[in-house]
């Protein structure tokens, strides 16, 4: 199709409420052309709202929106034409074979009925459901193949700009690293534009250009992964207790020691300037007060401390492995 | 056009693959026809009546049929609204008219191939067309659309409710629109408030059509009214149908 100049988004001052409840609240980013997009953010933050008012199957309660140069409320054609979608939940017909739902929605996009079998053909093997029996009905795909089989959908017609939700969530390692081979490959030879929806921190800090990070509602933090990682400053020191009120307990002790401190659970945070020093007098000072360690590790700040520093929580609540990759010797 | 076409196409694929939800719906109408034929038949005998019986009752077969038959268009909306793939299509270029009326088509052509096996069986145990064959395809083309009418209705409430037992329990509203009619003496036999609900009911004038060229020929005033009727009706839930779609996703235009 075409290649329109402007692939860009840009939304300003939006909001989308659902009764009382502020979905999106007073929302504004300003997306250039061919960039990957990632918007991060836990359960219900409102990411799936905000990529159904873009696509025009939701209409923003205020504020304003613009996809590839067109209003997403007034001109909801022309952007619809523009975009390619694939929803966090798949919207596939469990009784169609992948190839009757590529090519009918070739054939609705306006390709000829030979284009579409040869779109067909090209986006079942990209995808890597080429080796399908041809008569599977979709009903009979497993989790991963439905997915694989929306983001092909979403490719039928070339769009300039492309919408994943969550496009990852539920996939093995394997297919995740290819899902992002092809969005990579899809950006840097076709020039799209993809605006990426994750709860993987490690997905938006390895794929996207630049990441916004929402939380009920609000965007509470907007940068590059590296810019974003490099304003929380320094190192950031983990401090890990048995207890809750032990990691309380030791946030008093640590008194006027240099370094700004959060409380997470039973975690206590150290963010300085000059962690590895600071070390050994922490361990002296919280010695002195009988309380022991379970665990110490510095590290590097991650997009997850962005997030907490922002919000004063942890996105990925309760996730161990993460602690565990943490805690050092 | 090429978009209604490749809709309509899908529709009828996805619901030829569920045999299940009109297999049982013919079995229906064919158990009406030989009952109502068989219970009824000696109303033939009634002074006043003139005709066959059997030309007088298939009608009601072929009309209970549509309401069973289109109700597949409202399941068909239901199952795409729960999996998702209506949004996918109102994504597409398509225009909502042809995503609702895609479903309404379908089941209203699949109800015309219920409707031949009907009329077939019809000829088989001695029906005798007053307008021969001629007649038999405008029976076919009333069917088609009162067809039409019914799935508009059933696409409405499957937009409305968005599910299926509700969209389901809104088709039987249909029920008494057939039965408070014309449906098993003739609209002269009909007495006190049944005669009124039956001149007010539009279905009386669609028996009314199909039963003109069924048993007395060509009476045009009988036919116009009823094809009248029938598109009027076609038209009114169809667009009722579209607005609820257009509502319901709230797409933004
Ligand atoms: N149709 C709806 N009606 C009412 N509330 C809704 C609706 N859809 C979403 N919400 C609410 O809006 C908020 C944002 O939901 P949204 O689906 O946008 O979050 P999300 O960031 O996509 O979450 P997840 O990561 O779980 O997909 C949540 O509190 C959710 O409960
Ligand atoms: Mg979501």
């Amino acid at each position: 199709m075409s290649s329109p100049a402007d692939r860009s988004i840009v939304v300003e001052n939006l909001t989308r409420c659902y009764g009382d409840l502020r979905a999106v609240d007073s929302v504004d980013l300003q997306i250039d052309s061919g960039r990957i997009f990632g918007f991060l953010g836990p359960n219900g933050a409102g990411k799936t709202t905000l990529v159904k008012v873009l696509t025009t199957i939701l209409a923003p309660t205020t504020g304003r929106a613009l996809v590839g140069g067109h209003d997403v409320v007034s001109e909801g054609h022309e952007v619809r034409s523009l975009i390619g979608v694939a929803l966090q939940d798949v919207g596939l017909d469990s009784l169609m074979t992948a190839s009757e739902l590529l090519q009918l929605q070739a054939r609705l996009f306006g390709y000829t009925p030979e284009a579409a079998r040869g779109r067909t053909r090209l986006l079942l093997k990209r995808v890597g459901l080429d080796d399908v029996p041809a008569k599977k009905r979709v009903g009979a795909y497993s989790g991963g193949m439905k997915r694989r089989l929306d983001l092909a959908l979403a490719l039928v017609h070339e769009p300039a700009i492309l919408f994943l939700d969550e496009p990852t969530t539920g996939l093995d390692p394997v297919s995740r690293v290819e899902i992002w081979t092809e969005v990579r490959r899809l950006n840097r030879d076709l020039g799209v534009t993809i605006f990426l929806t994750t709860q993987y921190l490690e997905e938006a800090d390895r794929l996207a250009d630049e990441v916004a990070i929402i939380s009920r509602g609000h965007i509470v933090a907007q940068g590059s992964p590296m810019e974003l990682k490099r304003e929380v400053g320094q190192e950031v020191i983990t401090l890990v207790f048995a207890e809750e009120e032990e990691a309380r307990q030791a946030e008093g002790a640590l008194g006027h020691l240099d370094g700004a401190r959060q409380l997470v659970g039973r975690e206590l945070l150290v963010y300085s300037a000059r962690a590895a020093e600071l070390v050994p007098s922490l361990v002296r000072r919280l010695d002195a007060h009988g309380l022991a360690l379970e665990g110490l590790s510095l590290a590097q700040p991650s997009l997850d401390d962005v997030f907490l520093r922002a919000t004063g929580e942890r996105m990925e609540d309760g996730d161990d492995s993460h602690l565990a990759e943490k805690v050092g010797p | 056009m090429t978009e209604a076409l490749l809709l309509i196409r899908r529709s009828l694929l996805v619901a030829l693959r569920q045999p299940a939800a009109i297999i049982p719906n013919i079995g229906i109408s064919v158990f009406f026809l030989f009952v109502y034929n068989a219970g009824l038949g000696a109303v033939e005998n009634l002074p006043g009546f003139e005709g066959s019986y059997l030309a007088f009752i298939l009608p009601v077969a072929i009309l209970s049929a549509a309401v069973g038959g289109a109700g597949v268009a409202g399941q068909e909306l239901v199952r795409d609204l729960e999996s998702g793939y209506f949004s996918k299509l109102l994504l597409t270029p398509a225009r909502r008219l042809s995503i609702v009326w895609g479903p309404m088509v379908a089941a209203a052509i699949l109800l015309v191939g219920q409707v031949v096996l009907i009329l077939v069986l019809g000829l088989i145990i001695g029906l005798d067309s007053a307008t021969g064959v001629p007649g038999l395809l405008l029976v076919v083309v009333f069917a088609f659309l009162w067809g039409m009418a019914f799935a508009g209705y059933a696409a409405f409430a499957a937009l409305r409710f968005k599910n299926a037992a509700a969209a389901q329990a809104a088709t039987l509203a249909f029920f008494p629109l057939l039965f408070l009619s014309s449906t098993f003496v003739p609209l002269e036999f009909l007495d006190g408030w049944l005669k009124v609900a039956a001149t007010l009911n539009p279905t009386t004038y669609v028996f009314e059509g199909m039963r003109a060229v069924l048993m007395t020929g060509w009476d045009w005033r009988d036919v116009g009214l009823g094809l009248l009727v029938v598109v009027g009706t076609a038209t009114l839930t169809g667009a009722l149908a579209v607005r609820e779609a257009v509502r319901s996703t709230r797409l933004a235009r």
